[in-house]
């Protein structure tokens, strides 16, 4: 009997972050969406110099109101973007340590945890600066950077932890800033009449809504002392209606097989559309992208090599992973085409916006915010997507924080499947917490999808 | 002191542990519908009025095995429970569901609900959880409107103004008679355990309103006078505990037989199951539609809760308040795992607290339960550095 040990390889234990794939990268990103990088860094870098310059600043959370701020001349920090922003430079963990001293568990939602990590860090410098300590906080730190608020504004759709985490953020600050409260309603879908912007609830909800944002409007007045720019309003209004028509319109052309871009290309511009200056060069950024999208369409390049298998992607963004996530898929041949998080938000439906009443069109896309539906309209929703992208499996992204972008997944799940015949898989990650990222589990989830998928193309030759 | 022991608390003691038979026989016995409501804010009163049963949906005993697949392992379990109950039946007792309050979790179940019993008409009216809004009491009165609207046409009758203003009246009498448990619990003029306050609460959210409130005056009237009067309190010994937190669904009763087994005696709460519940009454002087929005955005400034917003409320500050009245040592606050809101607002409870150098413990629960031995050593020794703190001796210097 041999009492050798047997030899094994020794365990992988770096972190998706540290690792790279063995194989070949076979995704093909558009290049174009660098130019949206560089405009978001330049727009927080500005953010970030706001007191010195002697602007107000609102901290916000939840849907778009920025062209508002824009219009009222302000500098406006999104508590998400930010949150992200430092997930996907893996920036994220002081402000969540920061977080958790101050008492927040790791389960809370991620983005709220680090956004509220970077208030009791922005807090901290304020009250050193007025006790004369200078420095305590590391102002290099990417996340103690963030300017104070002037004021706050919460607009949160669907998720309830939205607006009570601005409400606990006020208090981080000892309640020295005003708040204001847009109360956005779900739109349930109770009514036999109801659908995605159809039903008597469709019809009512948003007057609702347009009247609390003539509200705001008074509020910023009495903030800053000024006449709010109605005009400045339909023109960043234009400006937005214009890139969102062009951002569909690129979006469209990915119906194409193969895809010329992906799901990977599209949330690298979230950022742009969500919260960047509604101007002429957010016209240009999305301009460009569909010039590169048809030219890759005109010369049959595509976004993904050898593509095989065209996927839907449900769940919030894995912020840490935009990278490994874009290579892991495409190194086995899977396109993902779409998703919720980036087809279904953010001036999705641009023929809503009215430039002679811009806050009705506002109010209607605040409440078309993919986690502000019932189940009745988000199956709707999957089923058109799936039919316009011809897509042949989903990954759902089981996202540990996020309770607002998980709730319906395991009946769409099952909708898919019964409506479709459309496979999916579930795996396990988070919007800004990297810990709670499973990489076993996304990739035999995966594989085991693509064999039925196989199994299923092969029983249709039969 | 006296303690709480007859026949009236064993009946109420039957329907909280099975609310679900309790419907069944009622149902039976009445012939008339039973519409299931959610927690923490939807007003009874308006289905009471319809002559139907109104119960609010508790968290079941039973092992989540069908709802582990329809919502995610990161849902609280008051929702997990829910969607369980639903796929496996437990739910086909209720006409109808309606709920008025918006969290993101909750609403996840009612859809599985939804989905799974389609046939069962199922109403939202979202009440403004923004509470101190210019527009806050007209968003509701339109609601309330609304939720009237749909409970008529479930039950097949009018709601009139004088059959509201009746169920108000009835459901104001059982909320004064359980807090005058309350007054003699904190008082310690008669042994109310945690657990036993928790059936006496919870008994009256699933139960025929008027029959609850006959057997809280049965067991009342069974106390000796002069212990309702003049009482003996407590031994010093024990230690006064405030129990907070536990939105939506109830602390297992053995986690807080444990709790007092430890030495704290539980003299208040703020939990959903408790006090919160029963802190407000219905405004009797106005228009019953209207009092019922009165109602709700008085709740949050009787017993605030972090699942509303109001700036000028705060939780923190109830609760300090709260234990100056009780004479409490210390804080449990018991959290149901993966309750955002209660994640949200315990580090300024918590910052509260320590200013005033008052003890606070944390304990997380499940669905599952929680490890009996872990919790009794954590309470022990939480109970012991309140009992160290109290008996300390003074410096020298």
């Amino acid at each position: 009997m041999s009492l050798e040990a047997p030899s094994r390889e020794p365990l992988e234990l770096l972190t998706t972050h540290d690792r790279t794939l063995d194989a070949p990268d076979k995704s093909n990103r558009l290049s174009s969406t660098k130019t949206g990088g560089k405009m978001v860094a330049d727009y927080w870098e500005n953010i970030f110099t706001a007191k010195e310059r002697g602007k107000h600043v609102v901290w916000y959370n939840g849907t778009a109101l920025n062209p508002i701020f824009q219009a009222a001349g302000l500098e406006w920090c999104h508590g998400e973007a930010f949150s992200a922003r430092l997930a996907a430079m893996h920036l994220e963990g002081p402000a969540q340590a920061a977080g958790e001293e101050y008492g927040y568990i790791g389960e809370l939602c991620s983005y709220a945890r680090t956004h509220l990590g970077c208030a009791v860090m922005t807090q901290k410098g304020i009250t050193e600066k007025q006790n004369g300590i200078v420095g305590m906080v590391d102002q290099e730190e990417l996340a103690s950077k963030l300017p104070s608020p002037d004021f706050f504004v919460n607009a949160y759709a669907g998720c309830s932890t939205g607006q009570q985490w601005d409400a606990m953020t006020y208090r981080v600050f000892g309640k020295e800033f005003p708040i204001f409260n847009v109360s956005l309603p779900m739109i349930w879908g109770n009514k036999k009449d109801a659908g995605y912007l159809r039903g008597s609830e469709w019809e009512k909800t948003p007057l609702y809504v347009e009247e609390q944002l003539k509200k705001l409007i008074e509020f910023i007045e009495y903030q800053t002392k000024k006449t709010f720019d109605w005009d400045a309003l339909s023109e960043n209004m234009y400006y937005i209606k214009r890139a969102s028509e062009l951002r569909l319109e690129a979006m469209a052309l990915c119906a194409a097989a193969p895809t010329p871009a992906t799901y990977w290309d599209w949330v690298a511009s979230i950022a742009p559309i969500n919260f960047m200056p509604a101007n002429q060069a957010l016209v240009d950024y999305f301009q460009g992208v569909k010039d590169e999208i048809q030219y890759r369409l005109d010369n049959k390049i595509s976004a993904v090599q050898n593509e095989k298998y065209r996927v839907y992607f449900d769940g919030i963004m894995n912020w840490n992973k935009l990278g490994w996530l874009t290579r892991k898929f495409a190194e086995y041949d899977v396109a993902v085409v779409a998703g919720r998080y980036t087809h279904d938000s953010f001036w999705q439906e641009p023929q809503l916006i009215d430039l002679d009443r811009p806050l009705l069109g506002m109010a209607q896309h605040y409440l078309i915010c993919p986690i502000n539906h019932g189940l009745k309209i988000m199956e709707e929703l999957l089923i058109k997507r799936c039919d316009e992208y011809g897509i042949d499996g989903i990954a759902f992204h089981s996202t540990r924080t996020c309770r607002a972008m998980t709730n319906p997944q395991h009946i769409l799940a099952r909708t898919a499947e019964t409506e479709r015949g459309i496979k999916s898989f579930f795996f396990e990650g988070d919007v800004a917490d990297a810990a709670f990222y499973k990489d076993e589990s996304l990739e035999s989830g995966l594989v085991a999808m693509l064999e039925s998928i196989d199994q299923q193309r092969a029983r249709a030759l039969v | 002191m006296q303690n709480l022991d007859s026949a009236a608390f064993a009946t109420l003691g039957a329907a909280a542990a099975d609310p679900v038979a309790y419907a069944q026989s009622w149902k039976a016995r009445n012939g008339r519908p039973v519409i299931g409501s959610f927690p923490m804010n939807f007003p009874s009163e308006l289905t009471h009025a319809t002559g139907a049963l109104p119960v609010i949906i508790q968290e079941s005993r039973t092992t989540i095995t069908e709802g582990r697949s329809l919502l995610p392992e990161f849902y609280c379990s008051y929702t997990r429970s829910l969607a369980d109950q639903a796929a496996i039946g437990e739910l086909d007792v209720f006409d109808a569901f309606v709920l008025a309050d918006h969290c993101v979790q909750l609403l996840g179940a009612v859809d599985v609900i939804r989905w799974a019993k389609p046939e069962i008409p199922t109403h939202f009216a979202q009440f403004i959880s923004s509470m101190d809004d210019p527009w806050s009491q007209g968003q509701v009165i339109d609601k309330i409107g609304s939720l009237r609207a749909e409970v008529e046409e479930i039950v097949g009758t009018v709601v009139t103004a004088e059959a509201l203003s009746r169920s108000i009246r009835l459901f104001n009498e059982n909320r004064r008679l359980l807090r005058e448990f309350y007054d003699l619990r904190k008082s310690g003029r008669v042994r109310i355990t945690a657990s036993q306050m928790q059936t006496l609460v919870k008994s009256s959210m699933v139960m025929d309103i008027q029959e609850h409130s006959a057997l809280l005056r049965d067991i009342l009237g069974a106390l000796e006078p002069e212990a309702r009067e003049n009482g003996q309190t407590a031994p010093d010994s024990l230690v006064r505990i405030h129990l907070s937190g536990h939105f939506c669904a109830p602390p297992r009763p053995e986690l807080l037989d444990v709790i007092e087994e430890c030495g704290a005696l539980v003299v208040n709460d703020d939990l959903y199951h408790g006090f919160r519940y029963i802190s407000t009454d219905v405004p009797e002087d106005v228009d019953p539609f209207d009092a019922l929005a009165l109602w709700y955005l008085d709740r949050n400034i009787s017993a605030p809760c972090g699942t509303r917003v109001q700036r000028n409320v705060d939780w923190d500050s109830y609760l300090i308040s709260s234990l100056e009245d009780s004479g409490s040592d210390g804080v449990i606050t018991l959290m149901a795992k993966f309750c955002e809101p209660l994640m949200l607002y315990y580090p300024e409870l918590k910052k509260a607290l320590d200013g005033r150098d008052i003890p606070v413990l944390l304990i997380e629960t499940e669905h599952e339960g929680v490890a009996e031995e872990s919790v009794r050593t954590r309470v022990e020794t939480f109970v012991e550095r309140i009992r160290r703190n109290k008996t300390a001796v003074p410096s020298l210097t």
